[in-house]
């Protein structure tokens, strides 16, 4: 086992640990704490539904990723939630495009709940009953997913901004997508993307981290060597239009209004990132101009929020809320991001936004399942858990303007959810 | 980690909750005034002008630029309802000093800030300012008008409301979008004078120590007030079953319906004689193991979600669940189904013993969040102790299976909301 220490100036500190199966390991040790929060993940989600494995050519419907996830809570006597009521650990699961996540906390009983965890995430059980009756709960899901306003809103922009990625497509298909589904197409992506040489373990909290490395390594089973290729998607730097609406239920409108970005390689890197979200606060963060005036005006609400938006093969700048007028946000947004590249941005405001930022960075370690998110960012691309508290201190005002050069308003789209008549 | 009380003034009482796992410290103003329709609007709109511009801080970007540079110091507020209270939350959590890169004073200058927001508002000749005013309730009126977009608070709100008509706690936290409507410049600062008087207060602070001469601020501030009337935070009604269970249904223009069922239970109050009700809320629609969700969801498919809570000092119980609408008379029914199981006691030693470790095991990680914790205690404020999270996980390991079937033989339907698609109307 490949095992390294790693140490900041806030007092914090986690081990990274690989074994020779190529599974990761991350631990971070709050003694002081009284819980604990683990997730054992793979970094597989919605946009993996085309890939190469072995040298053979795969591809899956939509959805099958977040179906697979729902299916492994079950084995054949029963399933992991009735095994954690035994222990009274809270467990779950999510999938998201790029991953799936297991993950449990607990005040008590650590190394039981590792136990199941660990067992029931390498113990697929799939069978053409269980299928058909998952078949049921997730097209309730999707449906429910239906009529939500705010899930909508940000996946019609998707789909106005992508012609050819995955991302385009709703996490849990469509009711015909999972239709397709059967236990051998599961079987199939669970020997893929479940081999541990595509996953990590990510810890953090009242535990002891010698123990649990060794409970781990004990309990990883043997697996073949897999050589798995994500499908790389030609995706245009254009999108398909640039507004998309819908009505619904819904008392005002609602709106995502996003950037695409120019993609060269399939990830960003954390300085990339830490950039970009510096830069969203500079155009349009609380303390920005822009923001002042679009509340002044009466154009946006306490909703309006901010994000990067970024994964495999995708990265997107988004900005969305509520609004009497999504339109004109989009116009004052794009005039914005016009203003600052030829004015340059404020000093005196992105000093105090990265000094904002700084301080998020230690309050993120008040939180144990914070954490525990954060180390699996680290383990999907490869960077520190101190990264960002260390470049926030030398990050330059031209690094982030770079970073805004590289919004072009003909590549936006506006998405609005109107109220229906 | 129980916190200690310090008496500051009349009706104002301050929470030190010690606890040194934390980057941060926090600091929270509970201010609890009664719940009617006249005033909730007003009240509401109160902590959230009061915390985006001040006398200092005219303009709410200035604010905004300070708090990035206290660290972005995060300023919180809310309104809610507690019981038959509503209740008015500032707060303001900031990283503690040892981790700033120059060694500054950032949770003195946090606290101060969060107290010169309460008392040095904005404001000229008795009033706020129109400006700020219009933003203020253009923001309210769209929070309240956007509550139709979340379809499953949507109808536990209608639920409750059809519950509780005439009655306080059927009154929206937040008041309706005519109330807000009526506030005026002179109207609001009345209601701030009126929240300064008579609202009961409780400071609180999470983190290794109390703010340099918080306390003592408040204390002189309060004392420097004539307070009256002050809210009585323990006068609560308790849930009246109903004569007979009355079924609204509505039609809205959505794919999916919502099943809100609300009942009254027998066993209800803060004090220790109503546990059992948190236990047979969790053994009948908790966690997985629970009778709703592995019946009704699981076995039956009927729903993505169906799931029971449980407001212990109102005698509350309520069920929500999504469901399609030619499967909504059959949930409803199984969901009364299961019900009955535990009304007899036909539930399994499992469930319920599952039920208390789950429960246990989540209060015990109340310490490890300055945000849940602050809640905590600021929810706990109609009992005569303060109990800490691990105080309850204690005591509830003494309620018994016994307890549970009795707690449920209380609970009797009381009304039954159904949000469906309009094409079900047909």
């Amino acid at each position: 086992m490949n095992k390294q220490a790693f140490e900041s100036d806030i007092g914090e500190s986690y081990i990274k640990a690989v074994l020779p199966s190529g599974l990761k390991i991350f631990i971070l040790e709050k003694p002081q704490y009284s819980s604990a929060y683990a997730i054992f993940g793979t970094k597989y989600g919605s946009i993996d539904t085309a890939f190469t494995v072995n040298g053979e050519s795969v591809n899956v419907p939509e959805g099958i990723a977040h179906f697979l996830e729902h299916k492994l809570f079950e084995s054949e006597d029963g399933d992991a939630f009735t095994r954690y009521a035994e222990t009274g650990g809270y467990a779950n699961a999510f999938t998201s495009f790029d991953r799936t996540c297991y993950l449990f906390s607990c005040s008590n009983r650590f190394y039981d709940n590792l136990a199941i965890l660990l067992d029931f995430v390498q113990s697929p059980y799939f069978t053409e009953q269980t299928v058909k009756k998952e078949q049921g709960i997730i097209g309730q899901e999707i449906r429910m997913y239906d009529d939500s306003a705010s899930w909508r809103v940000m996946f019609n922009m998707l789909l106005a901004m992508y012609k050819e990625h995955p991302v385009r497509i709703d996490i849990a298909g469509t009711v015909e997508s999972i239709a397709e589904i059967d236990y051998n197409l599961l079987y199939k992506c669970y020997n893929t993307f479940y081999n541990p040489s595509n996953m990590f373990i990510c810890i953090a909290g009242n535990v002891d981290a010698d123990k649990a490395l060794k409970q781990i390594e004990a309990a990883i089973r043997p697996s073949d060597n897999i050589e798995l290729e994500r499908g790389i998607v030609d995706e245009p730097d254009s999108v398909s239009c640039n507004y998309t609406e819908q009505a619904l239920a819904v008392a005002q409108p609602m709106f995502c209004f996003g950037y695409k970005e120019r993609v060269e390689n399939p990830e960003r890197t954390f300085k990339e990132k830490i950039c970009t979200s510096l830069l969203l606060e500079v155009i349009a963060g609380d303390a920005s101009p822009l923001y002042e005036r679009l509340v002044k005006e009466g154009l946006i609400n306490d909703e309006f929020d901010t994000e990067y938006f970024t994964g495999h093969g995708y990265a997107a700048v988004i900005f969305d809320g509520e609004s009497s007028d999504p339109k004109r946000v989009a116009e004052e947004i794009k005039a914005e991001v016009e203003r600052l590249k030829t004015e340059g941005i404020d000093k005196k405001l992105f000093s105090a936004i990265r000094c904002g930022m700084y301080g998020d960075a230690v309050r993120r370690f008040n939180n144990v399942e914070g954490i525990a998110m954060q180390l699996v960012d680290c383990a999907m691309f490869d960077c520190g858990l101190f990264d960002e508290m260390k470049y926030l201190k030398t990050v330059t005002l031209d690094d982030v303007y770079k970073r805004l050069l590289l919004l072009d308003g003909e590549k936006s789209v506006l998405s609005v959810i109107n109220p229906k008549k | 980690m129980s916190g200690k009380i310090t008496k500051l003034s009349n009706g104002v009482e301050g929470l030190f909750i010690k606890n040194l796992r934390f980057n941060t410290t926090l600091v929270s103003f509970n201010l609890y005034l009664p719940l009617a329709s006249d005033t909730a609007a007003e009240y509401a709109l109160l902590p959230f002008i009061l915390t985006t511009c001040s006398k200092k801080y005219p303009d709410f970007s200035a604010l905004n630029y300070k708090l990035a540079r206290l660290y972005g110091a995060q300023l919180e507020a809310s309104a809610e309802k507690l019981n038959d209270c509503q209740l008015l939350r500032m707060s303001i959590s900031v990283i503690n000093d040892r981790f700033t890169l120059e060694n500054e004073s950032l949770v003195k200058q946090a606290s101060d800030l969060l107290v010169k927001l309460l008392f040095e508002p904005n404001t000229e000749n008795g009033a706020f300012f129109t400006e700020d005013l219009a933003r203020e309730k253009r923001k309210a009126i769209e929070h309240i008008r956007s509550e139709v977009s979340e379809k499953r608070t949507y109808a536990k709100n209608r639920l409750i409301s059809e519950m509780y008509q005439g009655k306080a706690y059927g009154v929206p936290k937040c008041g309706t979008e005519d109330d807000v409507l009526t506030i005026t410049g002179e109207s609001l600062y009345d209601a701030w004078q009126r929240l300064l008087r008579s609202a009961f207060v409780r400071v609180q602070v999470v983190g290794a120590a109390v703010p340099y001469g918080l306390f003592e601020d408040i204390a002189e501030k309060f004392s420097a007030i004539e307070r009256n009337d002050i809210t009585d935070v323990k006068k609560c009604d308790f849930t009246a079953p109903a004569d007979e269970p009355r079924t609204v249904t509505e039609y809205m223009d959505i794919a999916q319906g919502k099943l809100v069922m609300g009942f009254s239970s027998e066993l209800a109050g803060d004090d220790d004689n109503s546990l059992p009700l948190m236990i047979m809320t969790d053994v009948f629609g908790g966690g997985p193991y629970s009778r709703l969700f592995s019946n009704v969801r699981e076995k039956m498919s009927l729903c993505y979600y169906c799931s029971a809570t449980s407001v212990r000092q109102k005698g509350l119980l309520t069920v929500d669940s999504g469901v399609e609408s030619e499967n909504a008379e059959k949930a409803q029914k199984e969901i009364l189904n299961q019900l009955e199981t535990v009304k007899n006691g036909d539930f399994t030693d499992f469930e319920y013993e599952s039920s208390l470790k789950s429960i246990a095991d989540s209060l015990n990680t109340y310490n490890d969040s300055q945000m849940s914790l602050d809640l905590w205690y600021a929810l706990k404020i109609s009992n005569n102790t303060l109990y800490s999270p691990e105080d309850i996980a204690l005591k509830i390991s003494a309620v018994t299976k016994e307890d549970v079937k009795k707690a449920a033989c209380g609970i009797k339907l009381h009304t039954v909301y159904k949000l469906l698609p309009k094409e079900a109307a047909k």
